[in-house]
């Protein structure tokens, strides 16, 4: 049986809240929200629950027994103005925000104060200014009503004061045993200072120990180089090398650490040639990826992954291997990723992924160490995150258990969650005498400890991070703390013996020995460029292929039985980012899925127990089990079962508790990310809040395709037209998708959603159809459902020509600008929604309630204040960003001149990692955008309906060029 | 069909007679207890309207089911449809006024009236549909000091125009038709509120040569203007979907479409209510079987031409070859709503059939039913032209699906309420059979029968 999460009625605690729902269960409450606020005794249970959520904003920080105002409506203008500051005039702060550890350079944006926006930093040689929607979601988790905003002790209250006098007693106590009994649990970090940190507390405490958890993190790649290699190595692609990747499961452009740096250059590689594709992937997989969306795919059971590469070995010629068994589809794949590399010798990788096992992951490196890409295409390097040497959460449970453990310090990681159900951590913690957890929120470990130390947000916090290459990044507040928070740094100060440690005395320790003499020059320079040179050295002696053993016989799966594989949530990852809205509203890229996971099943499988999407099913693994609505993924493999974390969690707070199923129920206890399990179909069926319904192309040509032999769209005849054309003023706007470069990430979609105060609406109103995202990413297949092609096409307001919309509105409430820019005027719109009934493309979006947060929420710092919000029953749809083409205007028109060609940049174009977005003026045949609109692959979707949209695609390069029609 | 008016009226029945049964009603009015039955009933509905209303001005249209893509279901769906309804009274009364079917006579009252409240009921739902309904002025050309306009290239701001003018026009065409009516209810009003009533509201009606003379001249004038406008309107009003590109409404047999299925439903309505009243004031001897008979064949001929509609529909796709046009046409014979396409070419067109045989056609209750289908089958159709085209455009990623909440349910039920409440009222206060014109077409019987 499952085990249940512990419940909140443990008599021997405090009652404590983090959602308001939980609260409502107490009459007195019930009572009080009633009398408050007697519209909501009104509410169906459902909408409801959403008011509850949605005003719980107000409530939070209000307090619900004090009275006192939200901080966010004391805001007064000033008596006085600061001299630097001038209102409305945004500053930018190069810093970063963390994912896994992992610095994200960012470009930070703040009006008055508070950051709104994050851009990634361009100069920065890991992301060049790309980012993922972590990075652009990272803001909202600064704002977010649910994070811990003190120190409590069992729930309570208490000070810093409390906190500095506990952490004494306790230091006396471990300055006697010598650390004995202490234990640290970190998730994963790449700060030098707070491994410099930990360093000093081992030093001081040599009896402590150190482990470290991260439930979705690198551990998988650390298995594989470990297997191959025999050690725990960080992987370097060097994708702008490559010609051709041939990757096992490794899904190096999808959601993770790595993807923006692959994804860009991947991109760049892949735009090599003018008028062919340059790099080819070829992924096998069970799961689709994106990366497989962009590569010629073999859908691969987990079990071929070993036979496959050991195929793909004797075909390139490796020594000792033989060619296995293997079926058509496979030996035709094999053989042309085989020719393909041949072609292009030396500027080939092998890529390994997850559910390849040790001896897949063998082949891989004997393949890669024939072909000689090691040092060419691959790289290593020693992990850049730590702490290492470190123990893991098995070791520190047992330890637990085995009452070895007097203190326990969790710090950033929520183990009583993230970590496997079976382990067994949140009982063990009972036998902890002194339990402290340090983290942003008080998650479901916080909950269950006795001590909460409330941490800053990167975008509050003095630190220090290195990105995935090593490359360091000095963070630096853009906002004073909102909350009686103190950073990750200070705690460890205090954990050190220091007396009320300042906020950057500890990062400014750190890089003095490194700057030396001139600190404070070489201090300034950090912190304006958001980096400081040099990565990690890549390690190049003794990294060679392990002898192969005995090949492991292949695990046969038994009858009825699947192998279940564990993912990391596309947008909330394993569970972190469950509170944060935007991450939670935007659709997962393979299914457009919100507000919860599914089961992710192939369609042999769906067929074989008569499954349809919403289906129930139960997965057990061994004597634990899980049920969950399932999915049915075109293209996965037939013994593939796909579980996706991060979901089912209690204590994410408001937006993210009780939604979805939790993985970690029945991942095993090793925390492997494959397992054996079984499936069985239980009644029930639910709708999933998705924002795509049919992904079936029908036909149709939307996503059009070119290949090498064939490189040329026809151009279409402009369709003529009753009206005549518009004058057009100086600047012509309009932008051009590369289909070939987009991976779906759905970055763009986050930075829109960051940049125009897009409204998140809910799981209920997704279901309904009313989700608010002005820009979506249009997910097709076409073919053959067991072996798909998939196609993603971003698909933003066309700012038709001749727009149908325009005609459509009796108060002209949408117009054509002299620029071209199809306008929306919020405050003249009445809400007749013809634009939208007209509109071919279906890119408008409707306020159908009053969607805006609660006025005193503090949701609204991370307004943008060029952009209005917008309120009910207004249309709203993208606008290119006008509000950036105007302040481009007013910058080029103070210095008159001309806007020059990339001064603006839609917040959709400087988030894809790919940049497969270009926006510019098309009255200057010299910019870029009217270069690619003259491009051979360029065409205009629904071109036959005579709209003539500013915004157009370039089609999708097809690889097998000479092997089938294009 | 003028040669029918000869005989339709029993002859062997008194002029004078007539105008105490039909003055009578209202002033003594028969069926009290029915009445009032009727009248809760509809002040029921009313009632769920106006709480309807109160939720949707205050939460906004979310309380509906439409979403993006379907931004216009139930709303604009029923505007149609009562609009639809209400275009045969003016059809009866007015065309066939001019063209001088005598017949008409004994059913253009309450036609008339069925017109009135159904373009009410139709006219709420434009306000109702609007995101930000208290900016509706907007839409009207006034001279705003920000100088901005209606954008008159906007099929709604036509219809603002379209439904304004034909409700206006309405109103003249059915008070100056009562004129002589409230005359003679004055006449005969006892009481002394019903002689200031009726006597304010006739005008002073005396009933000398030359008040009717110029009197026909007006009542004449006013149906000349009204018969385009019937044409007009609901032209403009298939204009609101075919002027969009959305494949299965961007075609131009729209208008004459909509014209004709407005017909449709609106003769049938006039049945319903024609063959309720009959039996309800006893007045088989004013709405004959005659009537019915030549009410059967009116709505026998609309339902076929209607039917042409559909059958271009599918040549016109077909014809086309445009792959987004038989996706739709795919989708409304097979898709999530195929229900409605079916429902309506069932309920339109099979019972339908039965009206080829005159037993079916002059026997009350078998008309009915058939007139019943049929506005269930219109209902269906609107459903059907909204809802298909938009819940599957052109954009695959975009495709969606709708299902109506209580609150779309329960707005269009308050509609009913809306419509009976102030119809029943009229039945009860006012003469719902023109008494002069029937005294006239029973004198020009018995004139035709002394020969």
């Amino acid at each position: 049986m499952p085990q249940q999460p512990q419940s909140s009625d443990d008599p021997d605690r405090p009652r404590l809240w983090s959602g308001i729902e939980e609260l409502s269960g107490d009459p007195s409450f019930e009572n009080w929200v009633n009398a408050e606020f007697p519209s909501a005794m009104e509410l169906p249970p459902t909408a409801r629950r959403q008011f509850l959520k949605l005003m719980g904003a107000s409530f939070a920080l209000a307090g619900l027994t004090a009275c006192e105002k939200s901080p966010f409506v004391a805001a007064l203008p000033y008596v006085n103005q600061p001299a630097d500051e001038a209102p409305g005039v945004p500053r930018y702060y190069a810093t970063a925000v963390t994912f896994e550890g992992y610095a994200q350079p960012v470009i930070a944006t703040t009006y008055a104060g508070r950051p709104t926006k994050l851009d990634g930093n361009p100069d920065h040689p890991v992301t060049q200014g790309r980012s993922d929607v972590f990075m652009q979601a990272a803001v909202l988790g600064l704002y977010d009503t649910d994070r811990a905003q003190g120190p409590t002790r069992r729930g309570e209250p208490a000070t810093w004061k409390d906190v500095a006098g506990y952490i004494d007693e306790q230091r006396e106590n471990w300055a006697t045993t010598q650390g004995e009994g202490l234990r640290l649990l970190i998730g994963s970090t790449a700060s030098p200072t707070l491994l410099r940190q930990i360093d000093e507390l081992l030093a001081q405490f040599p009896k402590a120990r150190i482990h470290t958890h991260e439930a979705a993190a690198r551990m998988a790649r650390h298995r594989l180089t470990q297997a191959a290699y025999g050690q725990a190595l960080d992987v370097h692609y060097t994708l702008d090398a490559c010609d051709v990747v041939v990757s096992f499961d490794d899904d190096f452009l999808g959601p993770g650490p790595d993807q923006v740096r692959n994804a860009r250059a991947w991109s760049a590689a892949r735009r090599r040639n003018a008028n062919e594709p340059g790099i080819r992937l070829f992924v096998a997989e069970p799961v689709p990826s994106l990366t497989g969306v962009v590569a010629t795919r073999l859908v691969a059971d987990v079990q071929r992954l070993p036979i496959l590469t050991q195929a793909f070995a004797a075909r390139a010629g490796v020594e000792g291997a033989s060619m296995p068994d293997i079926s058509g589809p496979e030996r035709d794949w094999i053989e042309a990723a085989a020719a393909a590399c041949k072609a292009v010798a030396g500027r080939v990788l092998i890529a390994c992924g997850g559910c390849c096992d040790d001896t897949a992951a063998l082949w891989i490196a004997r393949i890669n160490d024939a072909l000689k890409n090691i040092g060419r295409t691959l790289n290593f390097t020693r992990p850049v995150a730590g702490p290492t040497p470190a123990g893991t959460i098995n070791d520190l449970v047992a330890d637990m258990n085995a009452g070895n453990v007097d203190t326990l310090i969790v710090v950033d990681a929520n183990p009583a969650y993230a970590a496997p159900m079976s382990l067994g951590f949140a009982d063990a913690l009972k036998k902890v005498s002194a339990t402290v957890h340090v983290g942003l929120q008080q998650d479901e470990t916080g909950y269950r400890c006795e001590w909460q130390f409330p941490l800053t947000h990167a975008l509050e916090s003095w630190s220090d991070a290195r990105a995935v290459d090593g490359t360091a990044t000095i963070l630096q507040p853009t906002v004073a703390p909102f909350y009686d928070v103190r950073s990750v740094h200070q705690i460890f100060g205090m954990l050190l013996g220091e007396i009320d440690p300042t906020r950057d005395g500890a990062v400014r320790a750190t890089w003095q020995t490194t700057f030396g003499g001139d600190f404070d020059k070489h201090w300034a320079q950090a912190l304006h460029d958001g980096f400081i040179s040099g990565a990690a050295p890549f390690v190049t002696e003794n990294v060679s292929a392990q002898a192969i053993g005995r090949p492991a016989p292949a695990a046969q799966i038994g009858e009825g039985e699947f192998d279940v594989i564990f993912h990391p949530d596309p947008t909330i990852w394993d569970g972190r980012f469950a509170n944060v809205g935007w991450l939670q509203e935007l659709p997962k890229p393979l299914t457009t899925l919100t507000w919860g996971n599914a089961v992710s099943i192939g369609p042999l499988l769906a067929k074989h127990f008569g499954l349809v999407n919403g289906d129930h099913v139960e997965v057990a693994i061994g004597d634990r089990h899980i049920e969950g609505p399932v999915w049915v993924m075109p293209g996965q493999a037939e013994h593939a079962i796909a579980l996706s974390m991060g979901y089912g969690r209690t204590r994410a707070g408001r937006v993210g508790d009780s939604l979805g199923y939790n993985a970690f129920e029945v991942m095993p206890a090793d925390g492997a990310r494959l397992a054996k399990g079984n499936l069985r179909k239980v009644g029930g069926h639910e709708t999933l809040a998705v924002t795509q319904l049919h992904h079936r192309m029908e036909g149709f040509d939307f996503v059009r395709e070119v290949n090498a032999s064939n490189p040329t769209l026809p151009k279409a005849e402009q369709q003529p037209s009753f009206y005549p054309p518009w004058p057009s003023s100086k600047n012509a706007w309009g932008m051009v998708i590369d289909l070939d470069s987009c991976i779906g990430c759905n970055a763009c979609v986050v930075a829109c959603t960051a940049e125009n105060n897009v409204p998140v609406v809910g799981k209920e109103q997704v279901e309904a159809g009313r989700e608010m995202h002005w820009l979506r990413i249009a997910r097709y297949y076409k073919g053959d459902v067991e072996t798909p092609r998939s196609f993603f096409q971003p698909v933003p307001c066309m700012h038709c020509e001749e727009a149908p919309c325009e005609m459509g509105c009796p108060v002209h409430a949408t117009t054509h600008s002299p620029e071209g820019v199809n306008q929306m005027v919020y405050n003249r719109c009445i809400g007749t929604r013809t634009c939208s009934s007209f509109c071919p493309y279906k890119v408008r979006r409707f306020n159908f309630y009053d969607f805006r947060a609660p006025e005193d929420s503090p949701l609204h710092a991370a307004d943008n204040p060029d952009v209005t919000v917008r309120s009910r029953g207004v249309m709203e749809k993208c606008t290119y960003c006008t509000q950036r083409i105007e302040a481009a205007h007013a910058v080029a028109d103070k210095d008159s001149r001309a806007i020059r060609d990339g001064e603006v940049m839609t917040a959709c174009q400087s988030a894809c990692p790919t940049r497969a977005i270009t926006f510019g003026d098309i009255n200057d045949p010299q910019s870029e955008v009217s270069r690619l609109k003259r491009d051979g692959r360029h065409y205009a979707l629904l071109e036959e309906q005579g709209t003539r949209p500013r915004t157009t695609y370039l089609a999708r390069w097809r690889d097998d060029a000479g092997d089938h029609q294009g | 069909m003028t040669d029918r008016s000869a005989d339709i009226l029993p002859l062997r029945q008194s002029i004078g007679g007539i105008a105490d049964q039909l003055t009578g009603i209202p002033l003594h009015f028969p069926a009290r207890r029915r009445w009032w039955i009727a009248m809760l009933f509809a002040l029921a509905l009313l009632l769920l309207l106006v709480i309807s209303m109160v939720e949707l001005f205050t939460r906004g249209v979310g309380i509906w089911g439409i979403n993006v893509p379907v931004n216009w279901a139930f709303a604009i769906h029923n505007y149609v449809w009562w609009l639809g309804i209400g275009h045969a009274g003016t059809l009866i009364s007015a065309l066939l006024l001019l063209t001088g079917s005598g017949w008409r006579n004994s059913l253009n009252r309450f036609a008339e009236t069925m017109t009135l409240f159904a373009v009410l009921c139709a006219g709420i739902y434009p306000v109702l549909h609007l995101g930000r309904p208290w900016y509706l002025y907007w839409m009207f050309p006034y001279p705003a000091t920000m100088g901005v306009w209606p954008q008159f290239r906007s099929p709604l701001e036509w219809d603002i125009w379209a439904v304004l003018t034909y409700l206006t026009v309405s109103l003249a065409f059915w008070y100056t038709g009562l004129i002589p009516d409230l005359a003679a209810a004055r006449d005969r009003a006892t009481g002394r509120g019903w002689q200031i009533f009726f006597g304010v509201t006739a005008l002073g009606w005396r009933g000398s040569a030359a008040h009717w003379q110029r009197w026909s001249q007006a009542y004449r004038l006013t149906a000349g203007l009204a018969v385009p406008l019937v044409v007009s309107v609901h032209s403009e009003v298939s204009l609101l979907f075919a002027a969009g590109q959305i494949p299965g409404w961007h075609s131009t047999i729209f208008p004459p479409y909509f014209v004709l299925g407005a017909a449709f439903s609106g003769f049938a309505m006039v049945a319903i209510i024609a063959i309720s009243l009959r039996s309800w004031f006893g007045l088989k001897n004013l709405v004959t079987d005659e009537h019915l008979d030549l009410l059967g064949m009116v709505v026998l001929a609309c339902g076929l031409m209607t039917a042409y509609g559909y059958v271009f529909e599918v040549f016109d796709a077909f014809y086309s070859g445009e792959p987004h046009e038989l996706q739709t046409l795919l989708d409304r014979t097979a898709g999530a709503y195929a229900w409605t396409y079916w429902g309506a070419v069932i309920f339109n067109f099979i019972p339908l059939q039965a009206l080829w045989w005159r037993r079916v056609r002059r026997t009350g209750w078998s008309l009915m039913l058939v007139s019943i289908s049929v506005v269930i089958g219109m209902w269906l159709e609107r459903y059907m032209i909204l809802v298909t085209s938009l819940y599957r455009d052109f954009l695959v990623s975009s495709w969606s699906h709708f299902t109506p909440t209580f609150w779309d349910w329960s707005t269009w039920l308050g509609t009913v309420g809306l419509f009976l409440v102030p119809f029943l009222l009229a039945i009860r206060f006012i003469p719902l059979i023109s008494i002069f014109e029937t005294k006239e077409l029973l004198h020009e019987e018995k004139e035709d029968a002394h020969g």
